[in-house]
């Protein structure tokens, strides 16, 4: 069977068909950057943009996005290479700690700067307020999607 | 700078010179390699000399904590025996090689170091002590081969050493810029090292370029790029996917297991079982069909003794626990007399790590020979676990740590390498087995809970006498052999934090009660640090309420003079200044205070907060001052005390694992949830150098966290919760 995945046609074991997107994903394309957490939905790990809305892939059958534009980790930066500014910003304000979540961080603060180019504070406490870190990296979280908002618009 | 995560050298011996550093035996085949020798820690040094020498913890004596090597193509390496679980240590450790390496920090490649790719691994990463215990080891090997270059140079050169300097990987000649060696020129034309005739000289910490600046993490594009570089993460041609039976209570025992129709269903290519181990699992083509498939293998429990939480807190009985008494000054107990001016009891819940990636692992076993990659916090207990299970030769058992998706304790004893190990052997194919929450949740070992009693007589507003007694389930007991227990007594993790540290009270004595829990307990980040300083600094400040006395105020008149004392008190008054504590706050919040030694760390903490109606409290800030000594990267130790403050305020205020019926009550995040963003309070750390000796600053910030906010809360409302967490429900019956 075959997803697209960052713009792309990828060919996928049918063995996957049946099953959730984030082991279509990991274990069926090889794309390692989004990751499994809870399996619930609850954590955000897993978080991808299916037509550009943030969803989690771990309780998202395959089947209900087989004609689905899927962006992963992988495909955040543009066609040159240049990393997203939500990435730019994430290393700039060096947020992480073991990173394992912020994946799904940096896909929840993406989806959010599609849809409003200049949050305030609040919108991204909330936006960001169903992704967990264990680590404990809240207080760079806030201030590096705010930080992602400029970067995105002097690139723009 | 770069990483990898893939050694490229072969194994290396080591032999041990005058100076107290590890020449590698490659030196003499185009490449240096010296190797960092640390030593055994004196606790180790003790097990050691109970144990076998080799198979103690912490490895043989003569293990590299880390070595660097040069190639003649003037590659720089430093490779690390510890893990990289979000503390940071590989950016740290390679800044303190590369200060006196003579190196700029971007020549400098890290790689993480496997157990057969060097002497064998100085055994785990944790306990706060990865930067305490390799600075000064780490500096001398760097220096040393420093120095051995520009000796090796003054020869090529035809100068004299002292007239010559190393700065970016060259020797060069202080008077003639044109006179220059790189280093791995030298490397190239040097087939003997002689052995360094005198101590090398270290940097004076006025030169340090590298150490002591906020260098940016060297792991986070590739992982901020999703390169696959945790253990969950690894994939290989014709690797299958593995899962294991695990039991339906705490207490169950395997009574039979066989196929059933497991081995009939779609993906499945083998069922392995191996009865004599209790072990059962399932190898499949993909994740979904081996856990599928797990659940249809035929297994019969003894579920054993169903057991309830009020039966386990129960448990911790201090008429029915064995005490030892582990602090003593003055008589406590003669003074109190069974009238304390103030008596209270404190309890805290078990608790899970919720790393959130889940335990994963790796394994191929192939002509004998078995490699495993793994997310762990101790390589050599992985290998130990498999060369003891599986009945190999140490030689033919490899394990390679990953990056890890968050550690807290949980990877220090963990059996996800073993079952892949075991399921690789069986199928001869490389398995990769990956927990899920479910198994996280129930499968695991878990933060004991504690309970205790303090009570004090005061006198003329100071405390005269205080008594303390600690219970908890183990913490470090279930990971060693039952003689080291009879040694020990009484179970360091346990008790940890409870030490009262005010040697202005004259009368003071700890009793610490151990409970074997039915529930297997363990490691967690600080080990009993938060509980029992959740106990001991609110009790601090109950005295001070029923003096009178400002609860700051108080405590700074309970300090000594002597140094640790003063570095406590300098937390103390710099939390305080930056906090505003003492200045008019909005109608509606209040402060707290609280601090607490871990590893000789010393800290500080106000809380600002506030209460609605429903109980429901809200931390607006967190003000912490930290004195560890001298901080080789500032910006990285903030984030290693913003984190401790966010999971430390996760347990405050939300996280409670409860046992109903035999077994563990959640098994996901949606009955176990963990503190949010929204709930994350803003944080201002201040860092105190007091010397210029780095300690610990992965677990000491979190020990006064509880504290500060239940003293806020009194302090708001005058209620006292004397148990986590402070959920809106306590909040209100209080």
């Amino acid at each position: 069977m075959k997803l697209k995945i960052n713009g792309q046609e990828v060919e996928i074991d049918d063995a996957y068909g049946s099953g959730l997107l984030i082991w279509a994903i990991r274990d069926g394309a090889g794309l390692m950057g989004t990751k499994f957490g809870c399996g619930a939905g609850i954590c955000g790990s897993c978080t991808v943009h299916i037509d550009g809305e943030a969803v989690r892939s771990c309780i998202t059958p395959v089947q209900n996005v087989v004609d689905a534009d899927i962006r992963t980790l992988e495909g955040l930066p543009n066609e040159d290479g240049m990393l997203h500014p939500v990435q730019q910003a994430f290393i700039e304000q060096q947020v992480p700690q073991c990173a394992w979540c912020m994946s799904g961080q940096m896909m929840s603060a993406a989806a959010l700067l599609e849809q409003n180019e200049n949050p305030t504070q609040e919108e991204i406490v909330e936006a960001m307020s169903e992704n967990y870190c264990r680590c404990g990296c809240y207080f760079r979280i806030k201030s590096a999607v705010a930080r992602a908002a400029e970067i995105k618009q002097e690139m723009a | 700078m770069t990483t990898s995560q893939e050694p490229k050298t072969k194994k290396r011996r080591w032999r041990v010179t005058r100076r107290g550093f590890l020449l590698g035996a490659g030196a003499t085949a185009g490449t240096l390699a010296i190797g960092v020798l640390a030593g055994r820690r004196p606790f180790y040094r003790f097990l050691a000399g109970q144990l076998d020498n080799a198979s103690a913890p912490g490895g043989p004596a003569e293990d590299p904590i880390a070595w660097f090597e040069i190639s003649p193509d003037n590659d720089i390496s430093i490779f690390i025996n510890r893990v990289e679980m979000g503390q940071g240590v590989h950016t740290s450790m390679a800044q303190i090689g590369a200060e006196e390496l003579g190196i700029d920090f971007e020549q400098l490649t890290v790689v993480q170091a496997g157990t057969q790719k060097g002497a064998e691994p100085a055994a785990v990463t944790g306990g706060s002590n990865t930067i305490s215990s390799a600075y000064l080891p780490l500096r001398k090997a760097a220096a040393a081969m420093r120095e051995m270059l520009i000796i090796q140079a003054a020869g090529m050169l035809g100068a004299p050493a002292a007239d010559l300097e190393a700065v970016s990987a060259t020797v060069r000649s202080k008077s003639d810029a044109d006179q220059s060696l790189t280093y791995g020129e030298i490397v190239a034309a040097t087939t003997e090292w002689p052995e360094l005739q005198e101590e090398p000289v270290l940097k004076e910490a006025s030169e340090f370029q590298i150490i002591g600046r906020s260098i940016p993490r060297v792991d986070f594009e590739a992982k901020l790029t999703g390169q696959p570089v945790y253990g969950y993460d690894l994939k290989t041609e014709g690797m299958l996917y593995g899962a294991v039976i695990r039991p339906p209570t705490i207490e169950a025992t395997l009574l039979s297991v066989n196929a059933g129709s497991a081995a009939e269903r779609d993906g499945v290519v083998e069922v392995v079982v191996d009865e004599e181990l209790g072990f059962a699992g399932v190898v499949a083509t993909t994740r979904a069909a081996a856990w599928t498939a797990v659940n249809s293998l035929d297994v019969e429990w003894d579920e054993g003794h169903l057991w309830s939480q009020e039966e386990l807190d129960d448990m911790l009985d201090f008429d029915m626990l064995d005490g030892y008494v582990i602090q003593k000054e003055g008589n406590a107990l003669r003074v109190i007399d069974g009238e304390p001016t103030l008596a209270a009891e404190y309890r805290t819940p078990m608790a899970v790590h919720a790393h959130l990636e889940p335990q994963a692992a790796m394994a191929d076993f192939q002509d004998g020979k078995l490699k495993i990659w793994t997310s762990t916090q101790g390589q050599g207990t992985v290998k130990g676990q498999i060369v003891a299970v599986l009945g190999m030769e140490e030689a033919d058992v490899e394990v390679v740590p990953t990056y890890l998706g968050g550690g807290f304790g949980r990877r220090l004893n963990a059996n996800v390498a073993l079952e892949a190990a075991l399921l690789a052997r069986a199928v001869g194919r490389p398995v990769h087995v990956g927990w899920t929450r479910q198994e996280e949740m129930r499968h695991g070992y878990v933060r004991p809970s504690t309970r205790s009693q303090l009570s004090a007589k005061l006198n003329n507003n100071r405390i005269e006498a205080l008594s303390h007694r600690q219970a908890s389930g183990e913490v470090a007991f279930p990971f060693f052999p039952g003689f080291l227990q009879a040694i020990f007594g009484t179970d360091f993790g346990a008790w940890r934090g409870s030490f009262n540290f005010y040697e202005g009270i004259p009368n003071r004595q700890l009793g610490a009660y151990l409970a074997r829990m039915p529930i297997k307990t363990g490691w967690w980040r600080g080990l009993g640090l938060m509980s029992n300083i959740f106990a001991t600094e609110s009790f601090m400040d109950e005295m001070a309420h029923a003096a009178g006395v400002d609860p700051l105020e108080f405590r700074l008149a309970h300090l000594s003079d002597d140094p640790f004392s003063q570095r406590m008190r300098g937390v103390l008054e710099a939390a305080a200044e930056r906090a505003g504590y003492g200045e008019s706050l909005p109608e509606g919040r209040a402060f707290g205070v609280a601090c607490g030694p871990d590893v000789d760390t010393v800290v500080a903490m106000i809380s600002e907060i506030s209460v609605d109606d429903d109980g429901f409290i809200t931390v607006h800030k967190v003000t912490q001052a930290i004195d560890a000594g001298l901080f080789i990267n500032p910006d990285g130790a903030k984030a290693q005390a913003q984190g401790s403050i966010i999971m430390g305020l996760s347990s405050t205020l939300i996280e409670e694992l409860t046992v109903s019926e035999g077994r563990v009550v959640p098994n996901n995040f949606d009955r176990y949830p963990l503190l949010t963003i929204d709930r994350a309070p803003e944080i201002e750390i201040v860092l105190l150098e007091s010397d210029l000796q780095p300690r610990g600053m992965g677990e000491p910030p979190m020990g006064p966290v509880a504290a500060s906010v239940a003293n806020a809360l009194f302090n708001l409302t005058g209620k006292r919760i004397r148990q986590l967490p402070l959920t809106p429900e306590r909040v209100r019956a209080a």
